[in-house]
């Protein structure tokens, strides 16, 4: 009984640790990704609130909380307050299997617990991917439940990109499930221990480096950025699935946008980069002497490479523009999907014969 | 369009395959970041020169000794193609031969800064100030009377030019000067 507690009260704590992070994160990436869109194109972003703007997320949550709330009339009440929570919930749930630095266990109250996962579990990319389609949910019904056309077909791009890239992603990540053997983040991240070599975009015998890229395209249609944001077009949609939404109810869907870029940066970093491994064996700390921290330059570089791929997100952003949804449907069927595929056979072929000589 | 022969074909495939155009325009962008020059005025805090021609806020203007200009011959009004102005003139009491605005107003909403009532006025009455901050919470406070007017054209030509004499001798031959002239209001 005591030590049920006593798990349950480490397990908040960590889920506490991790959402505070993740909320820290998306509130640096609202203004990170304004100030790097205007840097972009020879604006400066916010300038006002603080020096250089850096108050700005601040201003802004403050601003949506006092915003009046409208729920139009005519919408289904119910489905419109369950959207932005149904689009909010799946993206902070996936954290929990994402193994944020070195895998290592410590002893606390007679207790081994994993400091940097908050659970490791067998199917934690299955678990990933089950609940990032879960959140298209909350877009679709969003749309619909506002009781407008714009909104609705906001909702129906979103339904008409997931069926599109939600196979690639699945697919993508097959070919790093074969190399690792596990669908557990933790031990994929381990089986790329030891140099960039190891790293499955790079690694011997079958690199996944256009598994790479297939899974990076899908991610950025996963959560509707630029140049894939068809449910929030807002030259054609006014503004798209979230036209009625307004105050705290539409911070949620941006809040949960954001979340999801954080998620699929995380889980590409541990899929194809090797998650909290850096590029060289080993770690420098640890080589100098400095055992008991070495876990600090695993939390840098994982939050390094996180932070490159949001970079790339904003990148993309500032660049591209929006695809039409029927190159994107063709796009993800016609080109992605069979290179997903080839890919798949490539690798189990080549994995074969390297576990026959191993 | 000519046929593409079969290398053209397959180099514009593999640029299409490989996202050739797509990073040539991400490295666009990303030469934009490296040599930021930002080209945004930040501007409650520094503001542009304005051109010597700038058009501005309208505004009524005075003699050195305090007389107003306005004659209140409905040129102006006349001259407006968005029908901003009116003009209600009356005579000066006392003196038949000479007329006054008695009410002026202007619907700044409506205004389009053509300066056609600058160039219609005989005695240069009107003009134009370099004032543009005008941006208000009721659209009724852009509908203004003769004193805001000329409140904005004290303000804005503080040195007021010559007496009508001086300045317009044709007009001023008619135009004799005020005994009992408008008072400025306080």
């Amino acid at each position: 009984m005591t030590e049920l507690s006593l798990r349950l009260a480490v397990s908040l704590a960590q889920i506490a640790a991790v959402m505070g992070i993740v909320m820290l994160t998306v509130m640096i990436l609202t203004l990170a990704e304004r100030k790097v869109l205007g840097w972009m194109q020879d604006r400066m972003g916010p300038m006002e609130v603080g020096p250089y703007g850096i108050l700005q997320p601040i201003a802004d949550g403050l601003k949506l909380f006092f915003k009046e709330d409208i729920v139009p009339a005519g919408a289904n009440k119910f489905m419109f307050s369950l959207a932005p929570i149904l689009a909010m919930v799946p993206a902070l749930i996936g954290f929990a299997v994402i193994p944020f630095g070195p895998n290592e266990t410590i002893e606390l109250f007679g207790m081994t617990i994993k400091p940097f996962v908050i659970s490791d579990i067998n199917i934690g990319v299955l678990y990933i991917l089950a609940f990032a389609s879960i959140g298209a949910y909350g877009i679709i019904l969003g749309g619909w439940a506002s009781n407008s056309k714009y909104s609705l077909l906001g909702g129906l791009r979103s339904a008409a990109q997931i069926i599109s890239y939600e196979l690639n992603v699945g697919l993508a990540i097959v070919g790093v499930l074969i190399m690792a053997g596990s669908l557990s983040l933790v031990k994929i991240t381990d089986a790329q221990a030891g140099g960039f070599w190891h790293w499955h975009v790079f690694a011997f015998p079958a690199p996944q480096i256009f598994a790479f890229v297939v899974f990076v395209i899908s991610a950025v249609a996963e959560t509707n950025r630029v140049p894939f944001d068809l449910p929030e077009a807002e030259s054609e949609l006014v503004a798209g699935f979230f036209t009625e939404y307004s105050g705290m109810r539409f911070a949620f869907f941006f809040i949960a946008e954001y979340a999801n870029m954080v998620l699929v940066s995380c889980v590409a970093a541990a899929l194809f980069l090797g998650g909290w491994n850096a590029p060289y064996p080993g770690t420098i700390l640890a080589h100098i002497g400095l055992e008991p921290f070495a876990w600090i330059e695993g939390v840098a570089w994982f939050t390094v490479k996180v932070y490159g791929f949001l970079f790339l997100f904003f990148w993309l952003r500032a660049t591209l523009p929006r695809l039409r949804y029927d190159q994107l449907m063709k796009f993800g069927w016609k080109v992605m999907l069979p290179i997903a595929l080839a890919n798949i056979v490539v690798t189990a072929i080549a994995m074969y014969i390297y576990n026959q000589f191993k | 369009m000519a046929q593409a022969t079969t290398s053209e074909r397959f180099f514009s495939w593999l640029k299409t395959m490989t996202f050739y155009e797509l990073l040539v325009g991400m490295k666009a962008t990303m030469s934009h970041l490296i040599h930021y020059k930002p080209i945004t005025l930040q501007y409650p805090h520094e503001k542009r020169t304005l051109p010597d021609n700038y058009r501005g806020m309208l505004a009524l203007l005075r003699y050195d000794d305090e007389t107003e200009k306005c004659v209140g011959c409905d040129l102006c009004e006349a001259a407006c193609p968005s029908r901003v102005i009116r003009v209600v003139s009356a005579e000066v009491p006392g003196e038949p031969t000479k007329r006054y605005s008695k009410e002026y107003y202007m619907d700044m909403t409506r205004c389009l800064f053509c300066g056609m009532c600058v160039e219609a006025c005989p005695v240069d009455a009107l003009a134009m100030t370099r004032e543009f901050e005008w941006a208000v919470f009721d659209k009724r406070d852009l509908q203004l009377n003769k004193q805001q007017l000329l409140a904005i054209g004290d303000r804005s030509f503080p040195v007021r030019e010559k007496r009508l004499e001086l300045q317009h001798q044709n007009v001023a031959f008619f135009n004799v000067a005020f005994t009992h002239m408008p008072q400025k209001p306080k």
